[in-house]
Order: structure tokens, then sequence, then C-alpha cells
């Protein structure tokens, strides 16, 4: 770290001083969010650290000022953030520049229109980020990681700034994706709710008005949350929003969106063309797919297993066990259409028999009791049309559609 | 996002503090059109697949397996 002689520091905190009130003055937010961007660690704010080090009595400087007095409520502690930043203690730069924030946040109230809505974003972001920053460095020293869930609580509250009826409002939404990054973060999902209760509800917020790479995000995480409620329907809506819209360049956050859609599409019945798995490498899913086409009850078992730590981690496990049933169904549609092609007459009875050795075939032992089990549970869903002939152990089928398909609908609960 | 590695003890720890698919930032004024190309995403499900075709490999297997139980009978 090269320190500058007295007077270069000097030189350099007046210069950031000048800018920062500059900024303000005349409403120019471009200027004002370099000044605020610590995680840019931009060559300008990491010179003004080195200068506030060597200083050490700035702040005082500021505070006597009578020029910068006005701006020493944010200033002041964002110097202090800036120096213990540069001195990689982001335990003390976090609470600094919280309460930098905040009191900015007291500033951007009392200005009518939305000029600054850009450095919010800011430090929004930055909030968010040093505080996770934070929160390992007090992790890797044995310590309370508590930051994270301080930057949750402050970003509720410039939420609550924004939810008004002037043109600050459209910045709640981006407010909103930053919080859902913390909330699945910190895995305290459940806190989403009530943000997501005031953009749905609330009558000043109009969702179409909201900037589109803010919707995008939303409706990401929000598709998420359906998924693990096992809403499929709003989770398909949700999530097929945010592929349609998301910026195509934007190739990983594609293939997120894709990572959590297609279980959801799976579970009604819709397949992915192997092009989108290439493409966006998801080949996890490539066998789960062959085997629902096959009706092949082992291979989907052994899909599920290969890759049972990432459906896991990513919460999808459970809805891909579930295809199950689906699989179940091909497969008794294709012993139908083979036995049909055989012997028309006799097609629509289907000896419970005769799927024990097809299972058998695959690997998978199963006995009288556990396949019809599995008949009556897939008649009960829908999935199948008929009704057993107990005696005989036989299934009888409908003669018209006995094997309905999803047509986009999930499987009956 | 990528896992660092770390010494094995503070492996759990960390785990808490992650999510696989945090969403990339788009930039503040990143603007974009969706265009034909970004369309085509969209297009790639399909929904006719339940077929009544059993001439693949997999259905052809079953078939002979079928019709050899049937002999043994």
């Amino acid at each position: 770290m090269a320190y500058p002689s007295m007077g270069e520091a000097h030189r350099r905190v007046t210069d950031y001083l000048g800018r920062f009130s500059d900024a303000v003055s005349t409403q120019d937010v471009a200027s004002l969010k370099p000044l605020l961007s610590l995680s840019s660690a931009s060559p300008s704010l990491l010179s003004l650290a080195d200068a506030l080090n060597l200083l050490q009595d700035a702040i005082r400087l500021i505070k006597q000022s009578e020029k910068w007095s006005q701006l020493a409520e944010i200033v002041a502690p964002l110097f202090r953030c800036l120096q213990s930043y540069r001195l990689s203690n982001l335990a003390d730069a976090y609470p600094a520049y919280e309460k930098a924030a905040n009191a900015f946040i007291q500033e951007f109230r009392n200005w009518d229109s939305a000029w600054a809505l850009e450095a919010l974003y800011v430090i929004a972001y930055e909030i968010r980020v040093l505080a996770e920053r934070a929160d390992r460095e007090l992790s890797a020293n044995g310590k309370l990681p508590e930051k994270l869930k301080a930057a949750g609580s402050f970003l509720m509250k410039v939420f609550g700034v924004l939810a008004g009826k002037g043109p600050k409002r459209v910045g709640a939404l981006y407010m909103t994706c930053q919080l859902f990054k913390i909330y699945f973060k910190l895995g305290t999902v459940h806190l989403c709710r009530s943000v997501i209760r005031s953009i749905e509800t609330a009558r000043i917020f109009d969702f179409e008005e909201f900037p589109q790479r803010d919707k995008v995000t939303y409706m990401y995480y929000t598709g998420r949350l359906e998924v693990y409620n096992e809403n499929f329907t709003a989770a398909e809506q949700k999530l097929s929003y945010a592929l349609a819209h998301c910026n195509p360049h934007s190739e990983a956050n594609i293939r997120m969106i894709l990572k959590y859609l297609i279980p959801v599409k799976l579970s009604i019945g819709i397949l992915p063309k192997d092009w989108l798995l290439e493409k966006y490498n998801l080949v996890e899913y490539r066998n789960i797919v062959l085997a629902l086409k096959r009706g092949d009850l082992r291979l989907l078992r052994s899909a599920l297993e290969e890759h049972e730590d990432r459906f896991l981690r990513s919460g999808v496990y459970l809805v891909l066990e579930k295809l199950e049933l689906q699989v179940y169904q091909r497969l008794l549609k294709k012993i139908y259409i083979i036995q049909k092609q055989k012997d028309p007459s006799k097609a629509h009875q289907m000896k419970l028999e005769v799927i024990i050795k097809a299972l058998k075939w695959l690997e998978i032992d199963m006995d009288l009791d556990e396949v019809e089990c599995i008949v009556a549970i897939l008649i009960h869903k829908n999935l199948v049309k008929g009704y057993f002939a107990h005696k005989s152990k036989v299934v009888v089928l409908s003669k018209q559609d006995p094997f309905p398909k999803l047509t986009g609908r999930p499987v009956n609960a | 996002m990528a896992t660092e590695t770390k010494p094995a003890t503070e492996e759990a720890k960390m785990d808490l503090f992650e999510d696989d698919d945090e969403f990339e930032e788009f930039e503040i004024n990143e603007e974009w059109e969706d265009k034909e190309e970004g369309k085509e995403v969209t297009q790639q499900w399909e929904d006719d697949w339940d077929d009544d075709d059993v001439n693949d490999d997999f259905s052809l297997q079953l078939r002979r397996e079928l019709e050899n139980n049937a002999e043994k009978n």
C-alpha cells in the first residue's frame, strides 16, 4: 500500500467531497453512483481510502467545515467504511456503510423527484454484497455471521421508503429482488412472503411499470418458490415469463431458469428438446427425458441416483421422483399397444402378471400386491382409465383413451 | 456459483451461505429486445411425444420379453 504525501491525501479527500457535493446539488446520478460503489474497487476509491488511513482526522475536518457539514452524516461513516475496507476489516466496514446508507435514505426521502434512484440501487447492491463478505469473514474467524440478516432488515426499510405513490415506487421491485437474493442465501425464504404480498396486492404498484430486468428476476425467484410449494401451474407460468423475457445473451441466467422450469414442464407432460439440454449444459435431465419417452422405470431411477446430490441441492429431487407415475403410465401404454398389435380383441384386459414380467425385465422386483397398488394409484390419479377384475387379477382398461394425456396439467395431487 | 476450496471444518458452515442458483445482476440500465433469437428458447418443448410408436429399441426388446414369457407359460 503506497501512502501518498499529506498534501496529496488532503487533495484526494477534498476532491471526493467536491464531487459528491456537486453531484447532489446538480442531481447528477451518473456522477454520484461511482462514489458509492465500494465493490467496484475503483482506483480512485482505493487511493482515497489510502489517503484517509494516512490522514486519520479527515472526518473531524469534514464535520468542522461548514462547506461539507450538510453531507457529513453520509460521508463521515462512508469514509470510516472505506478505511476499514482498505484494511480488509469487512466486519467493521459493513456497519459503517449501513450508517452512511441510512443517512442517504433520509436525504433521499426529502428529494421530491426520483433522480437518485439509481444511486439507491447501487447502495442496495453494495449493502448486500458487503454484508455477504463480512459474514464470510466473521464465519472464518469463528464468530457469528449476522450482517446479511441485518442487510435484509435494512433493505426492508428501504422498500418501505419506496412503497409510496410517487415516481420512486418503480424502484421497489429492484429492492425486492435484492431481498430475495438475501433470503435465499440465508435459507429464510418464508420472509419473501411479505414483500411478494406488497408487490402483488398493493394498489400503488402496477407490475407492468417496473423495469423489464427486475420483472425477469422477480419471476425467476417467485417461480422457484412455486416449485418448492409444488404449485406447478403457477411455477410454469412464472418461470416461462422469466425465460421469454430474459436477455437472450444472459446464458447463465437462462440456464438457471431452465434448471427449474424443466422439472416443472416434465411434471405436466411436456419434454425439453435435446438441443436445449445440450446448449445450456443441463444434461443431467437427458436420461430422465428418455425414461419418460420410453416408459423405462429403471432408467428413471438410475438417473435420479446418478444426480441425486445435484437434484437435492436445487430442491427438485421430489418433483422428479414423482415422475415415476408418468413413467409407469407410459410403460403400461406400451404393453397395451404391443398386446393390441398381437390380439386386438384381448388388449383391453391387461394381466397384472404381464406387468410384473415387464418390471422384472427392468430389474424391478414387485409382487402382485405391489403392482396392484401402483395400478390403483394410476387409476385414482386418472393416468389410467379402467378397473380391477380382482379374481382374475386383471386390469380392465377403458376402450376409449385408457391412458389420458396430461395436456399441460399436473398429475392430480 | 462455483464453490471455492475451503478448510474442511468451514465447509459445512459455508453450505448455509450458498445459493447455487443466484441470478446474475443485470446492468442497471440494461435493456434488451425480445428478439426472435430469444424466442427460440421458448420453442424448444415437445408435447406430442406420447405417441403410439413401438418401433424403438426399448419397445422392441419389451415386446420380445413379453413374447418369450408368454411362450414359457
